[in-house]
């Protein structure tokens, strides 16, 4: 036990550490931080992935291989302590916590201890009583132990093996989710505002299908709506409606014909389809657009009433040009391109996940607290009544856990109370 | 969007809090029985307003008030004085009582220093499992509260001659560990469940039901300071002070969970 408390205290010990490093930046970030030193002992331990280190890691299998040794050693002794609990034979032969002389009628004794009605039996010839309560109670270490077990392991392989994609796009557009075969389609996205501008729910409707594989017939296909807080589970998948952003269609004609168009997402950009290395960039766009002196463009709100676009051109990744455009202005030209800007809409950013082991690590939780509540709630309390040569009754009275609390509760039973 | 007839309950509950203190620390210098008594139902009446103005407050904006630092300081305090009330009622300890009345005054004096506004919700926070993750913080919060006061009096109890007061008023060394206990209980069962709906929730809204943030890294601190506890009251010899002393770090977690982490390290629980 006592090496399981030092463990206990090193873990949280570790924790606090860790929690004082911002976790997972880059050596460079360290450095200008916390300065080359700090930064070197830092990185030299492990400190920017705490908790993923060999050190935590460390801590944790043994934290678990104690727990799992804890538990099975107890195993046996716990089964014939609760066989024990509920012996007359045991509970008359072994020590109490509180005894009363004298008790002319026990019963009402052991109802005001809120015991089921005792058992008859007898000790050295004389008759007794017996009753106990909450043996399951004994369980409650046991089964707090086998939760935690259960949630590091339903984390630990969670960890190992869950698999996590980003899907995003505009309704309309189908993706591939990662290489597993199947696809999204973003079905429609709204994003909701109430009347104060605030966005009160992003909504979008999704489809997950497998790869027809060049096959005509329609896919089986699996649909859904999903919103923070609320995702859904898509062949085995998991999709979470995760963040947003702009997008907007970007057209480029050449010498007054057509050339191309295609809806991007802020951030994106297209190659002229003519031009190799030629590349317009969507960097950003402000639906409700005010330039702000000193600091460039905003927007004041999320409605579309004065839209502008933030874009950018280069060259074979040189910068030609950037600025911000509205609608009402004449195309941008480049050579013989001219390009334009419309349609602005939210893109969704969906998160796709497949973590079989959430489930394992959930159960884990709820018999940890299952066990807590049986260690805390279920007080095994044991009563035993022997009568005496004079017809009276001693009474007494055992509780492992209860310690003053239930040699209060017994004297007040005793007194009547 | 503020609400001035909560404002008024709200410092009406305020100044309860702070008249019970008060006289508590009237009923520990003079010594008289009744004052403690008034004391007491003082901050009963104090608790009765003080879930009025939170009521009102969730009926005006619709919703749990428990999503910002205000309302979450004032049913910090509303709950702690809640649990201290219990314990005082049912163990007969109105010291824990004078005890604790600093601690409430405290909490919810720093709620008086937050802004009042009522937001809409971002969509991450309009959730059930939010609900349930910040009422059953509520409650081990408020039952660790207790803890505290209570290994805060077994300690100071050490150093204290005995006088016909206090051995009257203060419980025995044993039985001061055994509530210390079930405070503790209560606090470890509640923050465990916290955990748990925390998770749910948190994998609902993000994706991911464990991220180490920092605010889940210090509530597993704060859990695992009180599995320390609890072992060391099962080893013989160690139950009483050293006990105690863990029940007093543990609430100082439980306080950097709550305040220390928002301000002084970055975490998606700091909404601002
Ligand atoms: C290294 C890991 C651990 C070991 C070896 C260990 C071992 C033990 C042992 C031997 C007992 C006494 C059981 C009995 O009296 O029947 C116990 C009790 C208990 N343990 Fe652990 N434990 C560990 C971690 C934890 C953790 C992380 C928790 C989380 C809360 C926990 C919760 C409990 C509880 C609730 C009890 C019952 C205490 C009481 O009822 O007063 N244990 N543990």
């Amino acid at each position: 036990m006592g090496f399981a408390i030092g463990l206990l205290v090193v873990l949280a010990a570790a924790c606090v550490g860790a929690s004082f490093v911002t976790q997972g930046q880059s050596a460079a970030w360290y450095e200008q931080v916390y300065g080359a030193g700090a930064a070197r002992l830092i990185l030299g331990t492990g400190l920017d992935d705490a908790f993923h280190s060999w050190w935590f890691l460390t801590l944790t299998a043994f934290l678990c291989g104690n727990l799992l040794l804890c538990n099975l050693t107890r195993l046996k002794p716990l089964i014939a302590r609760t066989r024990r609990e509920a012996d007359p034979a045991a509970a008359l032969a072994g020590p109490c916590d509180r005894s009363a002389e004298g008790v002319a009628d026990p019963l009402p004794l052991f109802e005001r201890l809120r015991l089921p009605k005792p058992k008859a039996c007898e000790s050295e010839g004389r008759r007794a009583l017996f009753s106990g309560k909450n043996r399951l109670g004994l369980w409650g270490p046991w089964v707090c132990h086998l939760g935690i077990l259960l949630l590091i392991l339903g984390f630990t392989l969670g960890q190992l093996t869950h698999r996590e994609w980003t899907v995003y796009g505009v309704p309309g557009d189908t993706k591939p989710i990662g290489d597993t075969g199947y696809f999204l389609t973003i079905d429609d996205f709204e994003v909701q505002l109430r009347e104060d501008d605030t966005v009160s729910q992003y909504v979008a409707g999704v489809t997950v299908f497998r790869d027809p594989q060049g096959s005509t017939t329609v896919p089986d296909s699996l649909s859904a709506t999903v919103s923070v807080n609320h995702p859904a589970r898509l062949y085995g998948f998991k999709v979470y409606q995760n963040s947003t952003g702009y997008a907007a269609r970007v057209s480029v004609d050449e010498a007054g014909t057509p050339l191309q168009t295609q809806v991007v997402c802020a951030g994106e950009g297209i190659e002229i389809a003519d031009a190799p290395g030629l590349r317009v960039f969507l960097n950003a766009f402000y639906p409700d657009f005010y330039l702000e002196p000193g600091v460039g463009p905003r927007t004041r709100s999320g409605r579309m009433d004065n839209p502008a676009y933030l874009y950018s051109i280069t060259y074979r990744d040189q910068m030609v040009g950037m600025n911000y455009w509205q609608e009402a202005e004449d195309p941008i030209t480049v050579n013989d391109y001219s390009i334009v800007f419309s349609e602005p809409q939210s893109y969704t950013l969906l998160q796709v996940k497949a973590d079989r082991f959430q489930g394992l690590a959930l159960l884990g939780g709820l018999v940890t607290m299952l066990g807590l509540l049986l260690a805390f709630y279920l007080l095994p309390v044991r009563a035993w009544a022997v009568e005496q040569a004079d017809g009276t009754w001693t009474v007494f009275g055992q509780s492992r856990k209860g310690g003053a609390l239930f040699r209060e509760a017994f004297d007040r039973a005793v007194k009547g109370e | 969007m503020t609400m001035p007839l909560e404002n008024l309950l709200f410092y009406g509950v305020l100044g309860l809090y702070f008249g019970a203190m008060l006289l508590y620390f009237l009923f520990v210098a003079v010594k008289k029985e009744t004052i403690g008594r008034v004391a007491l139902w003082v901050q009963v009446l104090g608790l009765v307003l003080h879930t009025a103005a939170i009521v009102l407050r969730g009926v005006a904006a619709g919703r749990l008030p428990l999503t910002n630092q205000y309302e979450f300081a004032s049913a910090f305090s509303w709950g702690l004085c809640l649990v201290s009330l219990i314990f005082v009622l049912r163990f007969k300890f109105t010291l824990l009582g004078a005890f604790a009345a600093p601690v409430i005054f405290l909490i919810i004096g720093y709620a008086a220093m937050q802004s009042k506004e009522i937001h809409e919700l971002m969509p991450a926070l309009q959730s059930n499992w939010l609900g349930f993750h910040v009422s059953t913080a509520i409650i081990a919060y408020g039952a660790f509260g207790v803890s505290f006061v209570l290994g805060i009096i077994f300690l100071l109890r050490e150093r204290m001659k005995g006088s016909g007061f206090l051995d009257q008023h203060i419980p025995s060394r044993e039985k001061l560990d055994m509530l210390s206990y079930r405070s503790v209980s209560l606090g470890l069962l509640f923050l465990t469940l916290t955990i748990v709906t925390g998770a749910i929730w948190a994998e609902r809204a993000w994706g991911s039901y464990w991220s180490w943030d920092p605010k889940e890294t210090w509530s597993l601190v704060t859990w695992l300071v009180y599995a320390v506890y609890l072992h060391l009251r099962i080893r013989r010899g160690w139950q009483g002070k050293s006990a105690a002393v863990f029940a007093v770090v543990g609430f100082v977690c439980v306080i950097f969970t709550y305040i220390g982490v928002n301000t002084l390290l970055p975490g998606v629980h700091s909404y601002k």
